[in-house]
């Protein structure tokens, strides 16, 4: 495929507006369509990423450790962790559900951290060779990055349906907060991370104009 | 659905591939047609026949079945004789008495006040386009569309829904009540009116209306 040095936006001095698309010029401030503030591709959205992913990743330990779910069923009050829930609905007859809890609450944020991560040094150490990877990467993370959200709801719904004292009542635990955080950071962790770093690294990018 | 990878010396209106940066000069593209980035094969744009007025009515349906399933029962549950109902609200109502206020203002935000704000602000901006001169704030209310579009979760609300439902159907009698329905609803259209919503598209409109 023919790409110059030219035909990137930021070698001619200008930027997309990321809401309107509208190309300005980069001595912009603002967007001369929509009137957001520009700011350019920098090492900061990258900072940003760090941060927010370290905090998924220290949000993620209680997340699992906690238990997301207290069940009082007759007088006894039992505990169950995000894991727990699956194990206990592995039973026949609800493994769709068990599965799709277990992709939704173990799978997903697993793999979104890691996928953001892999992100996130492959930019820095300009390593461009596995670049078709890393965008495929990037386009299903920031698509699977909300439907983590399942497991937090459902505890929701299943405490504000099952309140029948002490025959059978449902109470949120602690895992719902910290995996609602894990799954908003995860989230703007994927918003701040700048795609057009995985392209700012060409190698013929770096050739010098005359 | 007809499929042009855009030449880059090809004439018309000039962008940046929002994903990697390559400039693209995109053609004036027919209804139905699809526009994707030579380079990472980031899909640009898409033109869609009718497409705002489809946007609109979806968008009005969508408000009008959100408003319905506020009103009636969401689910019911049925044991040892006793009957629990419970309306969409209650599901938030009830986290906040239990002092999880922070995901009470999460489901309350991402299932209800955020995509009955974007309905409403497509709406407003939809109306906009078809009067002579802009109603006031209709570039900061667009601009606050695509903001606030990622954090819409009412779909991902239903998956919960389904979820809790089956769980506790192991348990006791459950039964999904018309205000389930009528979300049901209300995610088909918000999903559908969403889909026509395109960034290069609608900006461009609103562009050539101000000339």
């Amino acid at each position: 495929m023919k790409d110059s040095h030219r035909d990137n936006a930021e070698q001619n001095h200008q930027y997309g507006c990321p809401v309107c698309l509208t190309l300005n010029d980069m001595s912009h401030a603002r967007c001369r369509t929509c009137n957001r503030h520009l700011h350019l591709i920098n090492s900061k959205s990258l900072q940003h990423t760090v941060a927010l992913l370290v905090t998924s990743i220290l949000l993620y330990i209680p997340a699992n450790l906690l238990p997301i779910m207290y069940t009082n069923w007759l007088g006894q009050k039992t505990a169950s962790t995000i894991m727990g829930g699956v194990i206990s609905l592995w039973e026949p007859g609800t493994y769709p559900i068990a599965v799709v809890i277990f992709v939704a609450s173990i799978l997903v944020p697993i793999g979104k951290i890691l996928a953001l991560s892999w992100l996130c040094i492959s930019v820095t150490i300009k390593k461009s060779d596995s670049r078709r990877i890393n965008v495929e990467l990037y386009r299903l993370t920031e698509l699977i990055g909300r439907w983590s959200m399942v497991d937090v709801f459902a505890v929701a719904i299943l405490a504000a349906l099952i309140q029948m004292g002490q025959i059978m009542s449902v109470y949120p635990g602690a895992a719902a907060l910290a995996f609602a955080g894990m799954v908003i950071t995860t989230m703007l962790a994927a918003m701040t991370f700048d795609p057009r770093l995985m392209w700012a690294n060409q190698p013929h990018i770096f050739i010098k104009e005359k | 659905m007809k499929h042009t990878s855009v030449m880059t010396q090809e004439p018309g209106s000039t962008i940046a591939c929002h994903e990697c940066d390559l400039l693209i000069s995109l053609p004036e593209l027919e209804h139905g047609q699809t526009a994707s980035c030579p380079r990472c094969n980031h899909l640009l744009t898409r033109r869609f026949l009718g497409a705002q007025n489809r946007m609109l009515a979806l968008a009005i349906s969508s408000l009008i079945f959100l408003a319905f399933s506020l009103t009636f029962p969401f689910m019911s549950f049925t044991s040892q004789g006793k009957e629990f109902v419970i309306s969409f609200s209650d599901t938030i109502i009830s986290m906040m008495l239990m002092d999880y206020f922070s995901i009470a203002m999460l489901l309350f935000f991402t299932t209800l006040l955020i995509p009955a704000f974007c309905l409403l602000s497509l709406i407003y901006v939809l109306i906009s386009l078809q009067r002579k001169h802009f109603l006031p704030y209709t570039h900061q209310v667009l601009h606050l569309v695509f903001i606030l579009v990622d954090w819409n979760m009412a779909e991902i609300f239903l998956v919960a829904v389904l979820v809790s439902f089956i769980k506790v159907s192991s348990l006791a009698t459950v039964t999904l009540g018309l205000s389930f329905w009528s979300y049901v609803l209300f995610i088909i259209c918000l999903v559908a009116s969403l889909s026509l919503l395109d960034r290069y598209q609608i900006w461009r409109k609103v562009k050539l209306h101000e000339r």
